[in-house]
């Protein structure tokens, strides 16, 4: 026991009242607090692909972020009221603060080159609403002839048609998304409003966020504390093991906060873990609870339990606290600042477990803990129960380990089916009004999420070349045979829109010209004629550098892969020395990080696997007993991550994180009941009769353990963004999951090997050397 | 008759050498019709060697190097504009024809040499670029009198004025459009010297009220008597974008004749204007 402990259990009113004064200061971080969803700083502003998006975005003029507000009206929307509603619209919007209003695209702002005979019309698609029918035709016919505005401004039904607002460089989305609904709640009729894009979804993720946090994380901790009524019936103790969650919290989300990282998604997630992990101070009470029962002197049980717990509590916090702080060496930096502040509330909880718990423990009256504490060796319902599995673990190993060895056979064939994905969209639940609005948009429009692919020629004025935007056009065909492009847009059309328009509008020459002469001419032409952004957005200002746009028709990080891969093939079946094409875009940008996920999970699992054996193996002084130790988590994560493949979860963000969080968190029931057993057969000859005890005592410690965890957890099931749910859901399943197997497979496992394992022991205690802590 | 000699008299009045007028206080519209007249309409006719620099935000720069013929209408405010592209070297032999109409659309024509092609372009729209510039149509051949509303919000002196080393005594008068569709900025606030007439510097203000382009006059020049701006910037301080202006070769009352502005000049441009 450490001079800590010893202050702490002489003055614990002191202990207490230094330990409030300093959560104090830490809540005093709060105000502070501000939220970052930006997907883009899930990697470093350093890494290539951001440095190389941030330069197309340049090069090509274009906007971060875009809103795209869906019109679907039934009947179609070719009906002058319909018109005039779009109209309306989308002149309110122009007016709206943060619109970047010159870009906004919509059919009374859309440039179109029209032949009118030998007249060349360059004006917006809607100059007037159509009164007669003629008119409408000619209108309709100017849409549909348009290959750059079909299946982006129409659709090919007729019956959807979309305005793209783009924003100013920190618009808030969903602030602009709110006053758009504010815009079209003024209009009546049947038509139906949709609003996506990319910066709406990140702006009300962040609010969402928010909400969940300040719901869930008190909720979490309401449950908890009615189940730890029902297990210690002592209000003190179950305010303490609240106390030390609450102020592992403060402590540090107090910390993040002061240090000026904002909170993510994953950091959004620290109080519920923080929460889930103090529920180790368990063991203490379980303890405390027996002891106090056998040797009836308060100050005596706290230092014994202390002596008794205190080693694998520390050990358990340390294999915690490590394979949290592994994750700090991963790329993604959301994933990295979990990573470090949980493993940092982690060592706030084992501080806590050595000086604040001990000091309550001090305060409680004698007379209440003789009354609860009698009621625990009483309560003998659970212990039955376990003794019978142990014993159970105890006399038929083969037979678990056979069903152990099909089971991990079948986790293994679902794991080879995983799929990583992130997909932002999918973060929101499939009825969520974002979702809803995405998927409409994919279905009728060219599709939501964007890609770039810039084309590079080795020459200014390259991409005036008939060859190379022949080329270009090849490669877009191609594209657009691939399931998930809906549509790309490139440099290709505008030229031979134009081309077709010069000629009488005649459709056989919708194609490239062969006279370089004649693209710079009309290229020329396009600077004359219609916005800047119109010739921007597709060709760099030297003419070398072609932006093809590919729109995809769903957010999932795999959808780009098939772009690059095809474009690789295409290289490959008609190679072409002079033009390069390199992938940008937040399409590509989620593939990036997408792929960083898988690889930082493999990495940092491996380190953190490393790790933790290490500690398991000093821990028991023996690395036979560290491996044992091993199975019960192996175990877990492999059946797990089995069920994610078998039902065809994306393997995404939150879900990788957990493979090292069951790391950190079921080691620590193998810590406890190996220390325990050990310490158990010392006294207790008979192995079998050892083992059950173990079972039966520690057992209900790590069972309670496990149930609180569940519980705290299974909240968030209820949340109404997926990354919370999956994550509370496969938290509270692996928590039991990996009780179980530790109190059926550890005894069944040490009667099985006890020759390796227990000659072991035996020579380790007549070296006196366990049981030290 | 009488409507052809108030014509007449107004322009005279519009015309007329401000020394004349001394230190006379103007109305907000007497001002605006000078400055449309000192900048838009200066000569029976212009002609210019202009090179242009467009230059986006990050640096790189397009050049525009154009010959451009101006012939006033001598009855009305109608102007013919005739341009010939020099550079880019690829466009080089591309003409443009203006005509210019206060109350209604310009007529455009465009010669395309690459296909030997006259198209005509209708235009419905005033205020697209200038040749891919930074200046609208309207900001190379200036807006209808009567589609704005003036008024003079105060006199102000721009003290730091460049390269011509004076200090411009101006007015600053606010131009609103009566009808917000027919610009793209919702008022424009434009510092007038009294002393020329000319513009010295221009803010626009877009329909959320920002500002969003800033025209500046860098040098001012006296040729032939006409004060000319002869350097002139155009930023648009949203997008970073700018288009720098240079006039040179300036000439003005060379008694353009009026077949010039023809349909046949534009496949054949005129050698004795243009070299």
């Amino acid at each position: 026991m450490n001079k800590l402990t010893g202050f702490s259990i002489e003055h614990p009113k002191l202990t207490i009242f230094l330990i409030l004064l300093l959560t104090l200061i830490f809540a005093t971080q709060f105000p502070k607090v501000k939220t970052d969803t930006d997907p883009k700083n899930m990697l470093p502003a350093s890494s290539e692909v951001r440095v190389y998006n941030d330069q197309v975005e340049k090069t090509f003029n274009l906007h971060k972020d875009m809103i795209v507000v869906g019109i679907v009206k039934e009947q179609g929307i070719f009906d002058p009221s319909t018109l005039e509603k779009i109209e309306r619209i989308t002149d309110k919007i122009l007016k709206l603060q943060g619109v970047v209003l010159e870009d906004v695209t919509s059919f009374t702002t859309a440039d179109n080159v029209v032949a009118e005979g030998n007249n060349l019309t360059v004006q917006p698609l809607l100059t007037k609403i159509p009164e007669t029918e003629k008119e409408m035709e000619s209108f309709k016919k100017s849409l549909y002839d348009n290959p750059i505005w079909l299946g982006r401004l129409i659709s090919k039904d007729g019956k959807t048609t979309a305005i793209y607002v783009p924003l100013e460089p920190g618009a808030n989305g969903k602030k602009i998304a709110e006053k758009i609904k504010k815009i079209i709640s003024q209009e009546k009729g049947e038509e139906k409003y949709y609003i996506a894009g990319d910066p709406v979804a990140r702006d009300t993720f962040g609010a969402e966020m928010f909400k969940q946090m300040a719901l869930f994380s008190p909720l979490a901790g309401l449950i908890m504390m009615v189940a730890l009524f029902l297990m210690f019936a002592n209000l003190p103790l179950v305010f303490s093991i609240m106390g030390v969650a609450m102020m592992s919290i403060v402590w540090s989300m107090g910390l993040l906060i002061g240090l000026g990282f904002p909170v993510h998604i994953m950091s959004s997630m620290i109080p519920v873990f923080l929460m889930a992990i103090s529920t180790d101070s368990i063991h203490i009470f379980n303890e405390f609870y027996f002891r106090f029962n056998e040797v009836k002197d308060k100050k005596k049980a706290v230092i014994d339990t202390i002596n008794t717990v205190g080693a694998p509590v520390r050990y358990t916090a340390l294999a915690t606290a490590v394979g949290f702080g592994v994750l700090a060496i991963g790329g993604i930096i959301p994933v990295r600042v979990f990573g470090l502040f949980v493993a940092f509330g982690t060592v706030v909880i084992r501080f806590m477990s050595f000086t604040f718990i001990p000091a309550v423990m001090m305060l409680v009256k004698e007379e209440k803990l003789l009354k609860v504490s009698s009621r625990d060796s009483l309560e003998k319902g659970a212990s039955v129960w376990l003794g019978k599995l142990g014993r159970f673990a105890t006399a038929k190993p083969k037979i678990l380990l056979g069903i152990g060895f099909i089971l991990l056979v079948l986790a293994i064939a679902g794991i080879s089916r995983i799929k990583v994905n992130n997909n932002m969209v999918k973060w929101f639940k499939e009825k969520s009004e974002i979702r809803q609005a995405d998927k409409i948009m994919n279905e009728n429009l060219g599709g939501t999420s964007l890609g770039y692919l810039v084309a590079q020629t080795n020459t200014p004025e390259g991409m005036k070349e008939p060859e190379n935007l022949k080329y270009l056009e090849g490669v877009q065909k191609d594209l657009e045979k691939v399931e998930v492009v809906g549509k790309t847009t490139g440099l290709t059309d505008l030229i031979k829109r134009m081309h077709r328009v010069i000629n009488q509008d005649k459709p056989e020459f919708e194609k490239i010209p062969e006279d370089r002469k004649v693209i710079a001419q009309y290229l020329f032409m396009f600077g004359m004629a219609t916005k800047p952004s119109t010739l921007d957005n597709l060709v760099d200002y030297p003419y070398q550098q072609a932006n093809l746009m590919v729109q995809l028709k769903t957010w999932d990080a795999q959808a780009m892969q098939k772009v690059i891969d095809r474009v690789d093939d295409y290289q490959k079946s008609f190679p072409n020395g002079n033009l390069k094409f390199k992938p940008a875009g937040i399409a590509y940008f989620n593939l990036v990080w997408n792929n960083e996920v898988l690889f930082d999970m493999v990495k940092v699992f491996i380190l953190a696997l490393i790790l933790v054996y290490l500690i398991l193996s000093f821990n028991f002084r023996s690395f036979k007993w560290g491996l044992l130790s091993y199975f019960p988590l192996i175990f877990t994560i492999v059946l797990i991550y089995g069920v994610v493949g078998f039902i065809g979860k994306d393997f995404d963000m939150p879900i990788s994180v957990l493979s090292t969080l069951s790391l950190g968190m079921a080691v620590d029931f193998a810590i406890h009941f190996i220390q325990r057993f050990k310490q158990r057969y010392e006294t207790e000859k008979d192995l079998q009769k050892a083992l059950i005890w173990t079972v039966e005592r520690p057992g209900k410690g790590i069972l309670r353990n496990a149930l609180l965890f569940s519980l705290a957890f299974s909240v968030m099931i209820f949340a109404s963004l997926t990354p919370y749910s999956t994550v509370g859901i496969f938290i509270a399943s692996l928590m039991m999951i990996s009780a179980f197997l530790t109190l059926i497979y550890l005894p069944a496992f040490i009667v099985l090997f006890r020759r390796f394992l227990i000659t072991e022991l035996k020579t380790e205690a007549q070296n006196g050397s366990i049981n030290s802590p | 008759m009488l409507k052809k000699y108030f014509l007449t008299l107004g322009l005279f009045v519009i015309f007329s050498p401000s020394v004349l007028w001394g230190q006379e206080k103007f109305t907000a519209p007497e001002v605006a019709a000078k400055y449309q007249g000192y900048f838009f309409y200066p000569g029976k006719d212009f002609k210019v060697l202009v090179s242009m620099q467009l230059i986006e935000k990050g640096g790189q720069e397009r050049i525009r190097e154009l010959t451009m013929l101006r012939k006033n209408s001598p009855k009305g405010l109608e102007q013919k504009y005739f341009i010939y592209f020099h550079q880019p070297a690829d466009v080089r032999g591309m003409s443009f024809m203006v005509y210019k109409y206060p109350k209604k659309d310009d007529d455009r024509w465009l010669f395309m040499p690459a296909l030997n092609l006259v198209k005509r372009i209708a235009a419905k729209d005033k205020r697209s670029s200038f040749v891919g510039s930074d200046f609208t149509y309207e900001d190379v051949s200036g807006r209808d009198l009567e589609e704005d509303d003036f008024s003079i919000l105060r006199e102000e002196k721009i003290s730091d004025f460049g390269s011509m080393g004076q200090a411009g005594d101006c007015y600053v008068l606010k131009s609103v459009p009566k009808d917000p569709k027919s610009a793209d900025y919702s008022y424009r606030l434009s510092w007038i010297d009294k002393e020329s007439f000319l513009p010295l510097k221009e803010e626009y203000y877009d329909l959320k009220g920002e500002l969003y382009k800033i025209f500046s006059a860098e040098e001012l020049k006296q040729i032939q008597g006409f004060w000319t701006v002869t350097k002139r910037r155009m930023q648009n301080v949203k997008t970073g974008h700018q288009t720098l202006v240079s006039f040179k070769d300036i000439q003005y009352n060379l008694g353009m004749e009026e077949n010039l502005f023809t349909e046949r000049y534009l496949k054949n441009p005129p050698s004795k204007w243009i070299k």
